[in-house]
């Protein structure tokens, strides 16, 4: 009866072996929490808050987070400052106008390498075409945070769940002993612990894909970025991001805003599934050509049937 | 001990109607039965990604010019379960890939067999467990 | 707690018996709380399962396989089989290594599960769709038939990275990373499934559903607690609910989850959509806790596969037209 309590697929690596690979570059990610300090008060732009406010508890005394959250500004078309913009088609009209905003970076500029603020500016003139949020990409850290889209924290007694609307993107925050990922992924991985009122989350291994804005801002795969969440008011928390990049910035760089807590009665996250809204520009290009003759389906009981399910 | 226990396999309905659909999109759409080819090269990137991974791959041609090919593979979630990690396959490489090349003519193939080029030994040590449904069916 | 539920746990009780595991089988659980009072159904699990969704026809009747029969199962599935050859040069030679990736079902967890099919009661078959539905099926599959490779609307669902299929309601055990993660906040449940990323969030207060005009690929979920189980009501599915097999935007699944031991879970569903069956019908299967984290399966993000069907069917257009 022993083969019931084994595997059948027997001989795999355990994830003892894992950890302990991650234990070692776990105590560099920890030394970097204990050597940061807030930036404070540098520049013109989104000076750092005096916090006084001490936030309800949750029932196991932690600082509650629970809620449905979002950004106030226009940071998703730029994060640095920007004035009022024609929208990519002339022909979108004012609807589609580009919104004034402040600059949310600590200083007021991202410190760009030479070469990297380059191909920002090539981003920038390609975003249409490139931006992952056109392509109903998930954000990734901080992006997904200001993307005009609501997200909720989800805070029980252990690990945290962070549910995004956009693209229904989603994210672990593990609360426990720091995980090193095996690999990189658009979310990232999410380590968190509490220093008083902040919740801090160290985010690695995110893919080099994603960006920062619609503006071209972006990043490498060596981005590491430390969030800092500080309830403010009953209805408002603090988000910071200090971003680190050696390879495309010069300097590590902070972005800070305000999120507010949807307040309205039934306040909910809704699916925004975008897959069908970026297939066009996406695919359009390969469609049959008009008056072509179909080929047939390759296989039979294949994924053909658009209205079956397609495995 | 408690976790060892809480799972243990139900082998019930193994019958070959219960093989599961473990690919995510029809092969034979994508890829060409016609054009069957063996590649042997450097990795230059590996993809970890869903719902295929890929992996990059540089050729040497006859000529001494080098083609950059893509060879899919599985998704790596199960692979990531396993204790691989983004390391598991440096860049540098030697691979020897078996597989069929894109219907479109592009440089982008399926790979049927991935083994080390110096020893044969296959990639990924998920082949090697007992028991694995070695069908390879993608329905 | 009806007849049907009490008949499963005595058949696990004796398959788990004979195995020698753990108390699975106790129907008296009593999970530990969260911090806010309700049972904790947290964690990380495996609803894997080789157990189909409809039973066999040869099984007739039977519900449950005894221990025995079990046994046999598991011994003959644990002797590696020979690779099913293929002919190079044929379509069905086209394929990565499944198993090299270990994406094989043998080599995943699943929770020891004694029943014959997913679906409960004597028939374990969906039940006979009306009419109406297979017509309106049958419409749905004219309008796309024949130019399945035109553009990408014409393609699956999975292929277009929408949804998986498993991901429900029901949840239905995937072919692979059959995983979920279920977090709990005040007055919240969370459920994320590896496959795409798809999360549901279900308000516990058993609030009033979202306005009939929204709807959503996986429905509008809310929930109450009952007892040890919570219980989750989902309606306003859009025209292509997750659960295929020809159910409509009037589809409604009732979900029970039950914490049966310190690692497991039981899943029980019931779905009705008068749309589309006479009667409603129910299933159940146990999940079971696994040990580290749900991975992101990014498939929009990474989907080349889409480009390379549609570049390949302009491809075979072109062939075609020179010959």
């Amino acid at each position: 009866m022993r083969s019931w309590f084994k595997k059948l697929g027997g001989n795999r690596l355990g994830f003892g072996s894992l950890l302990k690979v991650s234990m070692v570059s776990l105590a560099a990610a920890l030394a970097l929490f204990i050597g940061y300090q807030p930036a404070s008060g540098q520049g013109p732009s989104v000076k750092a808050p005096v916090n006084t406010y001490k936030a309800p508890r949750t029932k196991d005394g932690k600082p509650n987070l629970n809620g449905i959250w979002q950004a106030m500004n226009t940071a998703n078309w730029d994060l640095e400052a920007h004035a009022a913009g024609q929208s990519m088609d002339p022909k979108d009209g004012a609807m589609f106008a580009i919104p004034p905003g402040l600059s949310v970076v600590v200083g007021g500029s991202i410190p760009y390498l030479p070469a990297a603020l380059e191909k920002k500016k090539q981003n920038f003139a390609n975003r249409l075409k490139l931006d992952p949020e056109n392509k109903c990409y998930m954000g990734g850290i901080p992006r997904a945070h200001y993307m005009g889209h609501p997200f909720q924290i989800i805070q029980g007694g252990k690990d945290m769940m962070f549910v995004y609307q956009y693209a229904g993107a989603v994210r672990t925050i593990n609360m426990g002993k720091p995980i090193e990922a095996p690999a990189d992924s658009w979310m990232g991985q999410s380590n968190g612990h509490w220093e008083g009122e902040t919740l801090v989350i160290d985010v690695t291994s995110q893919v080099e894909d994603s960006w920062f804005d619609r503006a071209g801002d972006f990043h490498s795969d060596k981005l590491h970025v430390v969030e800092r969440y500080t309830p403010r008011s009953a209805d408002t928390l603090w988000y910071e991001a200090r971003i680190e990049d050696p390879k495309t910035f010069s300097q590590p760089w902070t972005i800070r805003m305000p999120l507010y807590r949807h307040v309205e009665e039934n306040a909910q996250i809704l699916e925004f599934k975008c897959v069908e809204f970026a297939e066009e520009l996406l695919y359009g290009h390969l469609r049959k050509p008009a008056g072509a003759p179909s080929v047939p389906a390759q296989t039979k009981g294949g994924p053909g049937a658009a209205k079956g399910k397609g495995k | 001990m408690r976790t060892k226990f809480a799972l243990i396999i139900a082998a019930v309905g193994l019958a070959a109607s219960a093989i599961p659909a473990v690919a995510h999109h029809a092969f034979a759409a994508e890829f060409d039965a016609s054009r069957p080819l063996k590649l042997t090269g450097t990795v230059t990137k590996w993809e970890l990604v869903n719902p295929h991974s890929w992996i990059h791959l540089d050729v040497k041609n006859a000529d001494g010019s080098v083609t950059a090919w893509m060879i899919e593979g599985g998704s790596p979630n199960s692979l990531l379960r396993l204790g691989f990690t983004k390391n598991s396959l440096p860049e540098g490489s030697q691979i020897t890939v078996d597989g069929y090349q894109a219907k479109d003519g592009a440089n982008r193939a399926v790979g049927k067999a991935l083994t080390f080029t110096k020893d044969g030994k296959s990639l990924f040590m998920g082949g090697s467990a007992p028991g694995a449904d070695g069908g390879g069916q993608e329905k | 707690m009806n007849k049907q539920v009490l008949h499963s746990f005595l058949n696990l009780g004796v398959a788990l018996a004979v195995a020698a595991a753990p108390a699975f089988a106790q129907s008296k659980y009593k999970a530990p709380r969260t911090p806010d009072g309700v049972p904790d159904i947290e964690g990380v699990y495996s609803n894997s399962s080789n157990v189909p969704l409809e039973r066999a026809n040869n099984l007739g009747a039977k519900e449950f396989y005894t221990p025995a029969e079990l046994t046999a199962q598991a011994k003959a599935a644990a002797v590696p089989r020979e690779k099913a050859a293929t002919q190079v040069g044929t379509v069905a030679d086209i394929h990565y290594d499944v198993s090299q990736f270990g994406l094989g079902k043998t080599v995943t967890d699943a929770m020891v599960n004694t029943r014959t099919s997913l679906i409960v009661g004597p028939t374990g078959k969906v039940p006979p769709m009306i009419a109406a539905a297979t017509k309106r099926q049958q419409a749905a599959r004219a309008l796309t038939a024949g130019h399945e490779m035109d553009g990408p609307e014409n393609r699956g669902i999975a292929e277009r990275c929408f949804y998986w299929g498993g991901e429900g309601p029901p949840m239905m055990p995937q072919g692979y990373n059959s995983n979920l993660q279920i977090a709990q906040g005040p007055g919240y449940v969370a459920i994320q499934q590896e496959m795409i990323h798809d999360v549901r969030i279900i308000p516990t207060d058993n609030r009033a559903h979202l306005d009939p005009s929204i709807r959503q690929w996986f429905g509008n979920s809310v929930g109450h607690w009952e007892g040890e189980t919570l219980v989750v009501d989902t309606t306003n599915f859009n025209d292509q609910p997750a659960l295929g097999r020809g159910a409509s935007r009037d589809l409604h699944v009732v979900e029970r989850f039950t914490r049966t031991g310190p690692e497991t879970v039981l899943y029980q569903f019931t779905v009705s959509d008068p749309q589309t069956w006479e009667t409603s019908w129910s299933g159940e299967y146990p999940m079971g806790k696994i040990k580290g984290q749900v991975y992101e399966y990014a498939c929009q993000e990474g989907n080349y596969g889409m480009a390379n069907i549609l570049s390949g069917a302009r491809a075979d257009e072109k062939k075609a037209a020179q010959k």
